[in-house]
């Protein structure tokens, strides 16, 4: 039996490079930039339909052309037959590379100490080199949202690329400054506040908040009629809302407080997303009627309440697309971004479909962030983040052959694939003295 | 001006009973408070001699503590001092099953230099079998008058502690100059609660540790057994635990578990099958699931004298969403089940009494209104209050009815006891007459809508061993809630410190509240509850677990001049 | 007399605390689906036939008999119910953490069979759940093997009463935070865990001895023996050292898996699980030979530091090297999807259907006692069943009924949204609890013995 295995060992290494296990690619170890022709695949859009026996030429870190019949022209020519293109996809809402290890301090750099700190930059603390990217990246995710937690107004939330060495290099284009929306719902189940102390917590927070936004407000109005005021770079952060400048992230999640965030952003004349939204579903229509953008997730995720049905999780990014809200999906992890096509497939099963699913994770978030031009389709004249998969990159049973990220051509390894590499028959093996 | 500590009750005091007769030897007494006779007669009373009797209108003679008839035509000592009965009604005093009246929570051992948090002594670990609810009770405590004014005159205390409290004893809510006691060494109180931060800490570890410690207590008895009748043998180790323990072994006493839920009352009676132990289940508040279970276990049951609070049905609002009017609906179905549950036990044939542990006596007899509007008999809950007790406690020859050679523990009420009318007037307790105060329902000051005013700023007065105390309680009206805030010396120091009122409950002419209190980093919540009329409150004020005090409220007229 | 009889029964183990419980069994006949037998293949437009709770017949054109319920599943995939080797759902109490041995706590004192996850879980196509005590102890208590039967009241209906003995095990950062760091008493290294284990084991030996040796000399007449002070913390490891009882035991660095094989090995003990074993890949090749195998999660990694050296390849190169391993999901959000846990095993490492439909059934069994029982489609097991819309590794299946002893305990149309037993008669709208993440209970109930509840988050796991 024991030879058995060995002998299955050995025919398996044999395969390994035609077992089409892209995510086994020990062919090169660093982003390659250049002009890349991926050939005859089938290109899902995303914006204009599904193209077959299509190819997409790369060049200069953009999508140069999608066609046809597109000439190689001195491009590198990857044969993409049978093959799919897709986006890249994006998550609206992680702390992918703010922290390292969950249980260790030293490692986690998403909340400042303060309630009043939206001059925080999570870009500052992304870490290039976390262990955690290129283990996302070879899922197709190439362009994560990372997000600063912790108080009111926890700092500033800045859209990456999975690529790079420095903050800068990743930086995709797009900030916005979080806001924890004053929660009216229990944090969990160690949290054992009396319903009283709860609402009086809540009204406050709530009265904070409105203090600090007329501050920073009047702030703004100080400064632009040419006042000099001592230097505050909480207020002056905050009033960057307050303009429009720099969009409002606020994470709010139970029925009554998304409701009541409808409201409170009404005539503040800030450019509002909403994240989080978990309980989404049961106030639709009033997001929908209020036009603010979701950024919802995760998706798998327990019920808010004990009574509800037990897909409500599943189906709240479906059921808010179909009352007209423009959705995008975010996993709000960060070792295991790399579950963002899954969840979207969970959402796509419970009512979204597929199509509006695929938008969630591309397009839509894309739009959300100001940054369609750039991002979120198969377009020539867009960024080129692109993957190429044998299949629908939401099951877990197809393998993504390709990740293009800015142009670069990824390299598909990470540390937990060479560990797989080194001990699936570890050498030595079982000794026996 | 410091008032003498544990003011009785509010509405209550007492004109007799601060020596009990059998002890009364001849001697003067300049406080005049010694009766001047130990035998009354009752006459013309309606009298409920047992629980499913019909009132009979009849004269009931008390001597020396005891009954010594009931009847129309009993010869009348000449010593025997007579009260008129005629508008009154009569039934036995009540028993309660278990009570933490009177009971002061003893110190925690200190923790040795060497304490092993995963090994600690048994004392530090709360398995304490030999201590006696006794050694914990004072019939001073002012919780005993309040208990005693609802109609209870006898109560089995059970210790407070950790896994295994103690034994619990049967006392009379009697003199101040005795000891009260009618049985010691009862039953053996345990409950599921672990030791916080050492072993046992939670119920699995308790459930293990009980099942230890029973085990052993029979290897030692088996040991000893050996040791007494043959030679040569090592001295086996006696420790107080396993000496305590074995009235439980041996059968001669059950074990008292405190059960509230059907999970808990399972896991008791599991314990009882493994182990084989007489059992007493008591505590009960959810055990409806489980009525068949507790029949087949044969075990005694003492249901929670308590229902739960209206606040949640209250709140439900008409025009709420479709989805929480269904979610309304199966709280309101929750909350009439709760009440209907003592109905249940009665229906299943189980007969049952109560626990008063943490029930606030004020609250009783609303509780037993309410059980009985939900299909609880009346012949059951006065069964429940009398008969079964007696039975449960052993106690079937001395209390529990109105029956000559009994026990002088009586119910003299205005009215059918479980009537809203009733005010009970007087509580005789082994022969001594306790007097309450019953009052004329007054008329109340309503507002428009008919409901009692109450709305306004109160000045009051709190009587607590820590003297007298006063401040400001502020009553505001939002719609149909009320809030406000409340003023009282600052316990960290000077001056006075301001809570907000939550809680805010007023039905009909009744008024609770209550606050919350930080004193040396410790958070108490105060309960006020109490009768408004005419611009004056009278209540009572808990403090947590320190007890029961006098609270008296004025309404300020100018403020209520100014509305 | 009879008291002492009675003493010695429950000493014997002989507990009758759960015995004879009356559970629902049923009939149906499941027609046209594509069964994935998973020990047996996958059989196309096949049939099922259920009867008391058994599986009587697996073929083509099966016909009900009289009074069975036939369910047309045309285009659907009928798979075994999913077994999750780890969990702590519906228990009252998940850790005694206040000693570094707790072996005689049962976790069958525990059991609450309202806890709404469980119904969750049937939705997620999860019929029997593995209830552990938690991982603050080195050797903690006996776990429960749960059917999920929905509905019930008794714990006992809920109880797998035929599934053998089990107990938890811990190594590595819980314990020695809990026990070395929060109480100042061993362990607070991995030498400690290994020290306890030994002196634990030592001790029972020992301990059997002292009870072997007084009752030879009770039964002399005349003797002068005193029975040894019972204890059943020892009992129990006597159980394990006599083969009674399954370890499972909580793990994660390779190091520590290689240290209880060995003590194992010491003392003779055969019947070893590791559980989430995120370095088993390591020392796949010991924990193959050796063991019942690891339960893994799917891609659980870096949340405490013991596991930041992980792969998602975990599961796959486990099974390469032939060992038993299952995925499980020691959460109450995760075991509502153990397919798709599953199914990610093909995505890291290309599984087959079949070696990662195992992970959640047969090998779970196998690792639980219960294979024999449970854990796959075949003629005479337990009807655990799960209809699942779409394939159940594709991403976009959908459970649609679930049934546990051929007794249907969820249907995606049928049921009701608030599954919920117990309603509070004093909470008017029950609280909304925002979801935080994975919450995972192995830690659950160490509260005290740590200064902040946040501290107790960062233990989770």
């Amino acid at each position: 039996m024991k030879r058995l295995t060995k002998t299955f060992f050995a025919f398996l290494l044999a395969l390994l490079p035609v077992m089409a296990m892209a995510q086994i690619d020990g062919e090169f170890i660093k982003p390659r930039p250049g002009k890349f022709l991926l050939q005859n695949a089938t290109v899902v859009t995303i914006t204009k339909g599904v193209l077959n026996n299509t190819s997409v030429l790369i060049e200069d870190g953009k999508i140069k052309e999608v066609g046809a019949n597109i000439s190689a022209d001195g491009a590198e020519v990857i044969d993409c037959t049978g093959k799919f293109i897709y986006p890249g996809m994006i998550d609206g809402g992680t702390k992918l590379g703010l922290v390292e290890v969950s249980s260790v301090p030293e490692t986690v750099d998403y909340a400042e100490i303060g309630n009043f700190s939206p001059n925080m930059q999570a870009l500052t603390a992304v870490n290039p080199n976390s262990v955690a990217i290129p283990v996302t990246r070879v899922s197709g995710v190439t362009t994560v949202l990372t997000v600063p937690a912790g108080g009111l107004f926890p700092g500033t939330a800045a859209l990456i690329n999975l690529n790079g060495y420095t903050p800068d290099q990743m930086y995709a284009g797009f900030k916005g400054i979080v806001m924890n929306f004053p929660n009216s719902g229990r944090r969990g189940r160690f949290d054992r506040r009396s319903d009283e102390d709860i609402k009086k917590a809540n009204e406050k927070a709530l009265k904070d908040a409105n203090d600090l936004w007329d501050n920073a407000k009047s702030y703004n109005k100080l400064i632009a009629d040419g006042a000099k005021l001592d230097y505050y770079p909480e207020m002056a952060q905050l009033a960057k809302a307050t303009t429009g400048e720099l969009p409002l992230l606020i994470e709010v999640n139970a029925a009554s407080d998304i409701l009541a965030a409808i409201k409170w952003v009404e005539g503040k004349g800030a450019k509002v997303i909403f994240t989080g939204v978990s309980e989404g579903w049961r106030v639709a229509d009033s997001i929908a009627t209020a036009k603010i953008p979701v950024i919802t997730g995760p998706i798998q995720a327990l019920p808010t309440r004990e009574s509800d049905r037990y897909d409500t999780p599943y189906a709240n990014a479906g059921k808010m697309a179909k009352a007209g809200v423009k959705v995008a999906i975010r996993t709000d992890d960060q070792e295991n971004v790399r579950n963002l096509p899954f969840f979207a497939a969970f959402a796509a099963a419970y009512g979204m479909g597929k199509d509006e699913a695929w938008k969630a994770v591309t397009i839509n978030p894309a739009e959300i962030f100001g940054l369609a031009d750039q991002y979120g389709s198969v377009e020539a004249g867009k960024v080129a983040n692109l993957i190429v998969a044998d299949g629908d990159p939401f099951e877990t049973k197809t393998n993504v052959m390709h990740v293009f990220i800015e142009g670069y051509r990824m390299p598909l390894s990470n540390r937990q694939i060479r560990l797989y590499q080194e001990f699936l028959d570890r050498s030595p093996g079982l000794k026996v003295n | 001006m410091k008032k003498p500590l544990l003011y009785a009750g509010v509405f209550c005091f007492m004109v007799s009973g601060l020596l009990s007769s059998t002890l009364a030897l001849a001697q003067s007494d300049p406080s005049g408070k010694k009766p001047i006779t130990d035998t009354y007669a009752i006459t013309n009373a309606t009298v409920f001699t047992s629980p499913g009797q019909a009132g009979v209108k009849t004269t009931v003679l008390i001597k020396n503590g005891l009954i010594q008839g009931v009847g129309n035509n009993l010869a009348l000592p000449k010593e025997a001092k007579t009260i008129a009965g005629d508008s009154l009604f009569i039934y036995p005093g009540f028993i309660a099953g278990a009570s933490d009246v009177g009971i002061t929570r003893p110190k925690d051992p200190e923790r040795p230099d060497d304490f092993v948090s995963s090994n600690p002594s048994d004392e530090i670990a709360g398995i304490t079998p030999w201590r006696s609810a006794v050694d914990q009770f004072s019939i001073k405590d002012s919780k005993v008058d309040d208990l005693r004014k609802v109609g209870f005159t006898i109560v089995q205390i059970s210790p407070e502690g950790g896994m295994i409290a103690g034994k619990t004893a049967i006392v009379l809510l009697g003199s101040e100059n005795s000891t009260n006691i009618l049985k010691e060494n009862t039953a053996l109180a345990a409950n599921f609660r672990g030791s916080r931060g050492m072993y046992p800490g939670t119920a699995v570890g308790v459930m293990a540790k009980f099942r230890e410690v029973y085990d052993n207590t029979m290897l030692t008895s088996e040991r000893s057994q050996k040791y007494s009748t043959v030679a040569g043998l090592k001295r086996p180790e006696i420790t107080p635990t396993y000496s305590a323990m074995q009235e439980v072994t041996t059968g001669q006493i059950p074990v008292m578990f405190t059960t509230s839920s059907d999970l808990e009352i399972r896991r008791a009676i599991s314990l009882q099958k493994e182990k084989g132990f007489k059992l007493v289940l008591t505590g009960l508040e959810e055990y409806e699931g489980v009525l068949d279970v507790i029949k087949a276990s044969g075990a005694a049951v003492l249901v929670k004298l308590e229902i739960p609070d209206d606040k949640a049905i209250k709140a439900q609002k008409d025009d709420a969403t479709a989805e929480v009017k269904e979610l309304n609906a199966r709280v309101k179905k929750a909350y009439d089940d709760a009440i209907a549950q003592a109905g249940k036990l009665e229906e299943a044939g189980i007969p049952f009494a109560f626990s008063i542990v943490g029930v606030k006596s004020g609250d009783i007899m609303k509780a037993l209104q309410k059980m009985i509007a939900s299909g609880l008999s009346e012949k059951a809950a006065l069964a429940a209050l009398t008969t079964n007790p007696a039975s449960i406690l052993g106690l079937t020859k001395v209390a529990g009815s109105i029956e000559k050679g009994k026990m002088a523990n009586l119910i003299l009420s205005t009215d059918s006891l479980f009537t809203e009318d009733a005010q009970i007037k007087h509580i005789v307790v082994d022969g001594i007459i306790y007097d309450y105060e019953t009052k004329a329902k007054k008329k109340a000051a309503k507002d428009g809508n008919g409901a009692m005013k109450i709305e306004g700023t109160w000045e009051y007065t709190s009587e607590s061993p820590a003297g007298s105390s006063g401040g400001i309680l502020v009553i505001k009206k939002d719609g149909s809630d009320y809030s406000g805030t409340i003023t009282y010396d600052d316990p960290s120091g000077a001056g006075k410190a301001t809570s907000d009122i939550k809680n805010v409950n007023l039905n009909g002419s009744s008024l609770s509240f209550s606050f919350d209190v930080t004193a040396s980093g410790m958070d108490i919540t105060v309960d006020v509850s109490g009768e408004v009329s005419e611009g004056s409150y009278d209540a009572t004020m808990t403090v947590g677990e320190f007890g029961s005090f006098p609270f008296k409220g004025t309404l300020t007229p100018t403020l209520i001049a100014n509305k | 007399m009879k008291k002492v009889n009675y003493f010695l029964a429950a000493l014997l183990g002989l507990s009758i605390q759960f015995a004879s419980a009356q559970v629902k069994k049923g009939s149906v006949l499941i027609k046209n689906a594509t069964v994935l037998t998973v020990t047996e293949g996958t059989l196309e437009n096949s049939d099922v036939l259920v009867q008391d709770g058994i599986i009587k017949k697996v073929g083509q054109n099966l016909n009900a008999p009289n009074g069975v319920t036939t369910i047309d599943a045309t285009g659907k995939y009928l798979m075994p119910g999913i077994i999750d080797a780890h969990s702590h759902l519906g228990l009252d109490v998940v850790n005694e953490a206040t000693s570094p041995i707790v072996a005689e706590v049962r976790m069958k004192d525990m059991v609450n069979p309202f806890e709404v996850g469980i119904y969750r879980a049937l939705a997620g196509g999860v019929t029997i759940s593995h209830a552990m005590h938690g991982s603050a102890n080195v050797i903690g208590g006996q776990n429960a093997t749960l059917k999920h039967r929905w509905g019930s009241t008794d714990p006992a209906d809920i109880i797998m009463q035929e599934a053998p003995r089990t107990i938890k095990f811990a190594l590595g950062e819980n314990p020695t935070r809990v026990h070395g760091r929060g109480n100042g008493i061993q362990p607070r290294t991995r030498m400690g865990v290994e020290a306890i284990l030994r002196n634990g084991f030592n001790e029972a030996i020992q301990y059997k001895k002292e009870w072997a040796e007084y009752n030879a000399a009770a039964s002399q007449k005349g003797n002068t023996a005193l029975s040894p002070v019972h204890n059943e913390r020892l009992e129990i490891l006597s159980d394990i050292l006599d083969g009674k009882i399954i370890i499972h035991c909580h793990s994660y660095r390779a190091d520590e898996i290689y240290m209880l094989i060995n003590v194992a090995r010491d003392f003779g003990i055969t019947k070893l699980v590791f559980q989430h074993t995120n370095e088993g890949f390591k020392v796949a090749p010991e924990i193959a030979e050796y063991t019942m195998g690891a339960s893994v999660f799917a891609d659980w990694w870096a949340y405490k530091f013991e596991v930041y050296y992980s792969t998602a390849y975990n599961a796959a190169i486990l099974t390469e090297n032939g060992a038993i391993t299952s995925i499980n999901s020691d959460d109450a959000e995760l075991i509502r999807h153990l397919y798709h846990e599953a199914a990610k095993t093909q995505r890291y490492g290309g599984m087959t259907d079949e070696q990662a439909l195992s992970m959640i059934t047969i090998n779970p069994a196998k690792q639980l006692g219960i294979a024999d029982k449970v854990g796959s489609i075949e003629e005479g097991k337990q009807a655990d069943l799960v209809i699942f819309e779409g394939h159940p590794l594709s991403s976009y299946a959908v459970p649609q009924m679930t049934f546990v002893d051929g007794v249907k305990y969820f249907d995606i149309k049928e049921d009701a949204d608030d599954q919920r037993m117990k309603i509070s008669a004093t909470e008017m709208v029950e609280p909304v609890m925002i979801y935080e993440g994975h919450d995972s209970r192995c830690m659950q109930d160490t509260e005290s013995l740590f200064e902040t509840t946040e501290s107790l988050f960062l233990l989770n796991q």
